[in-house]
């Protein structure tokens, strides 16, 4: 791809850390209002051709993944314990062009709007720093129809949908066995299943592919160019503004800051590992929630000297998740879930969170079965099942095909001791400070997991399975979802960036991705993450045209 | 590791197992690659624990030469040990990966587990949504 190239003298208007969900969007928003970006990516620019159906490789080695470039993470659970080096779990998110929406299983719900004022409708919770987001679900709703159009999510409405100005711009996926016996027990249980929104092409659109249903989404690149990742919809507009230039391979260790307090743009590692400079007028950055902590606490100064833009103290708090609870099922015919996008339908009835239950918490619940074949063998089949032999033999081929799993995805508090901090103790292959994690359940999140496997429970005996099988509810030491870390908000006590992703310390500093979250949400939060960035960077765009950057 | 691997997924019927598939020829390999590093001293140690508890049973030329039902005894002595399940891994991703790996041979692993192996697929997709009818399977909930 022949893109613009920007010499390192020259001070472009931006430069964009990250090139995911929310780096995609930037940039090519950035770039199309007519100003000059620079997007640095740690990782790789790969393309269709690149992606396989590899499982070693891809879920076992984890080849995408950070943990495969820097595997000393660490993890405790509070700050008064040794931290230890954790194994491929962990702060998981792609290295590479288009970030993590690459591999992503591209559920795209949309948030409601009580997820943006929950702490006004519900009240404080003991232990955590639960607050309104300052931006309401109605300011919102434009950017998520610009996601839906612009990068291609394929839907039709469900009965708990919040307004929406657009319809969906492709029609929904093919439903699953999966989806078809969740919504027969869903139906069975009064409850209303409904159309599970995908950021994946039902039809040709834009000059990309329909999906061919090959089964391989979740961590997986798409090698058909189908699933809306930031590489196929936003990087390629982006680039042909002839105004941007994707700079991969390029590891930014330090927002560098000038005496007046103004950011002057970034330091980065190349490909060779030579350390070299971008400038730029304004920085954004969109690294995930937590790298761009990570980058933040890096670019310390005598000016900054608890992080950059970290006066309040939030950089690297109140990590979020998105909890999860689940339950596996047999069925008495083929449902053959190696085959389709991941879930065709789910049910949303218990999304809001309902005093009656006697805690905080909610969520939506969908159908999908997580295993390749390799995983599956390991430790898919029920506990009692013998796990070799004859009998492991033949209940490998009893259960591939006819087992499925219903899966909650969860809201999770904004705990502020739980961080994400640097560790010199395990540094990267640059010598760069590793990551370290802190995290402790919330009460409160791990009785609406209890809560939720019932849940799931109850609808797969509904829905007529065979055989109903949970695993143990494990504490939670990492996620795929990073979420809160330098949240938003209007008090610069109390958050990193304002209501138009400034950062309150730093007025050229902008930070957008989920880091930005106040909440967690049930789940799925890249459709939020994208629709926060489309907005940002109308904002961004109005103050840099109005020399207020 | 031959013996082990025809006890993890045995060949029944004259359909192929573990050993037939080549998961063996796969760990030998993968035992050479840096990612399972960390797997070969537990592997090494537990073969040869393997072999010392077989000539304590009498077969003189360890584990491989004892008869199916001491190789099973043995093995339930130990399947919860580390060897046991560092192995097992190995011999699995040797059935189930994909076959430029050296084992799962011509795909039959993922035959043995009932997988229509192609690169895409149309719908519908299994008993129920093609229960469900190609009408309503794609579209209104």
């Amino acid at each position: 791809m022949i893109q613009r190239s920007f010499r390192q003298s020259e001070t472009v208007d931006f430069v964009i850390v990250g090139t995911g969900a929310a780096g995609g969007v930037l940039a090519k928003e950035l770039a199309t209002a007519g100003f000059d970006v620079v997007a640095l990516e740690q990782g790789p620019w790969q393309h269709e051709s690149d992606f396989s159906h590899d499982e070693l490789a891809v879920e076992r080695e984890l080849a995408m993944l950070n943990r495969a470039f820097e595997p000393e993470q660490t993890f405790r659970t509070s700050a008064a314990e040794p931290a230890r080096v954790t194994g491929a779990r962990g702060l998981l998110y792609r290295r590479g062009v288009g970030g993590s929406s690459v591999h992503f299983a591209a559920n795209y719900w949309r948030f409601r709007p009580v997820d943006f004022k929950e702490r006004s409708l519900w009240g404080p919770i003991g232990g955590t720093a639960f607050a309104d987001w300052p931006i309401t679900y109605e300011e919102l709703e434009p950017y998520y129809t610009k996601v839906d159009w612009q990068i291609g999510v394929s839907g039709a409405p469900g009965p708990f949908d919040p307004p929406r100005s657009r319809p969906y711009p492709l029609p929904p996926l093919p439903n699953k066995s999966s989806g078809m016996l969740l919504e027969r027990g869903a139906r069975a249980l009064g409850l209303h299943p409904q159309v599970a929104p995908m950021a994946i092409l039902s039809q040709p659109r834009h000059g990309r592919a329909a999906c061919q249903a090959c089964g391989h989404c979740a961590y997986y690149g798409c090698e058909f160019g189908a699933k809306s990742s930031s590489l196929v919809t936003v990087i390629p507009k982006a680039v042909a503004t002839g105004r941007c230039e994707i700079r991969a391979d390029s590891t930014v260790h330090r927002v560098e800051t000038n005496a007046r307090g103004r950011a002057t743009g970034v330091v980065y590692w190349d490909k060779e590992g030579t350390e070299r400079r971008q400038a730029a007028r304004a920085v954004v950055l969109a690294a995930n929630g937590a790298e761009t902590a990570r980058l933040l606490l890096l670019s310390a100064s005598p000016a900054f000297p608890d992080g950059l833009g970290n006066s309040s103290g939030a950089v690297g708090r109140h990590i979020m998740f998105n909890g999860y609870a689940y339950t596996n099922g047999r069925f008495e015919h083929p449902l053959n879930e190696y085959k389709g996008a991941v879930a065709s339908r789910t049910v949303h009835d218990f999304y809001d969170a309902d005093p009656a239950r006697g805690f905080y918490g909610g969520g939506g619940i969908d159908a999908r079965f997580p295993y390749g074949p390799i995983t599956f063998a390991v430790d898919g089949l029920p506990p009692d099942v013998p796990a070799w032999g004859r009998e492991y033999r033949q209940a490998l081929s009893d259960y591939y095909t006819h087992s499925v799993r219903f899966m909650s995805h969860l809201t999770s508090l904004p705990v502020p001791s739980n961080t994400v901090t640097l560790d010199p103790a395990h540094p990267d292959r640059f010598g760069r400070p590793g990551l370290c994690l802190t995290y402790q359940e919330h009460p409160d999140d791990l009785r609406t997991r209890l809560w939720f496997v019932e849940r799931t429970k109850e609808l797969m005996e509904a829905a007529g399975a065979t055989q109903v099988w949970n695993q143990p509810v494990l504490p939670v030491d990492g996620g795929v979802h990073l979420l809160g870390t330098a949240r938003m908000g209007n008090d610069p006590r109390d958050s990193v960036v304002d209501r138009y992703h400034r950062a309150h310390d730093v007025p050229n500093l902008f930070i957008c991705d989920g880091s930005s979250f106040v909440t967690s949400g049930r789940g799925q939060p890249t459709m939020t993450i994208q629709a926060l960035a489309f907005r940002a960077a109308e904002h961004i765009a109005r103050f840099a045209r109005s020399h207020a950057v | 590791m031959e013996g082990f691997a025809a006890q993890i997924i045995p060949a029944v019927d004259g359909a192929p197992g573990a050993v037939e598939l080549g998961a063996v020829r796969f760990v030998d390999r993968a035992l050479g690659e840096p990612f399972f590093a960390g797997s070969v001293p537990v592997v090494r140690a537990g073969l040869a624990d393997l072999d010392a508890r077989a000539r304590a049973l009498g077969g003189r030329r360890g584990f491989a030469s004892l008869a199916a039902g001491q190789q099973v005894a043995i093995l339930r002595q130990i399947e919860h040990g580390d060897f046991f399940k560092a192995a097992r891994t190995l011999v699995l991703i040797g059935t189930f990966a994909d076959p430029s790996y050296g084992g799962n041979r011509g795909g039959a692993g993922w035959v043995m587990i009932g997988i229509d192996h192609r690169p895409s697929y149309t719908a519908p997709f299994g008993y129920y949504d093609v229960q469900a009818g190609a009408g309503s399977a794609r579209g209104a909930a």
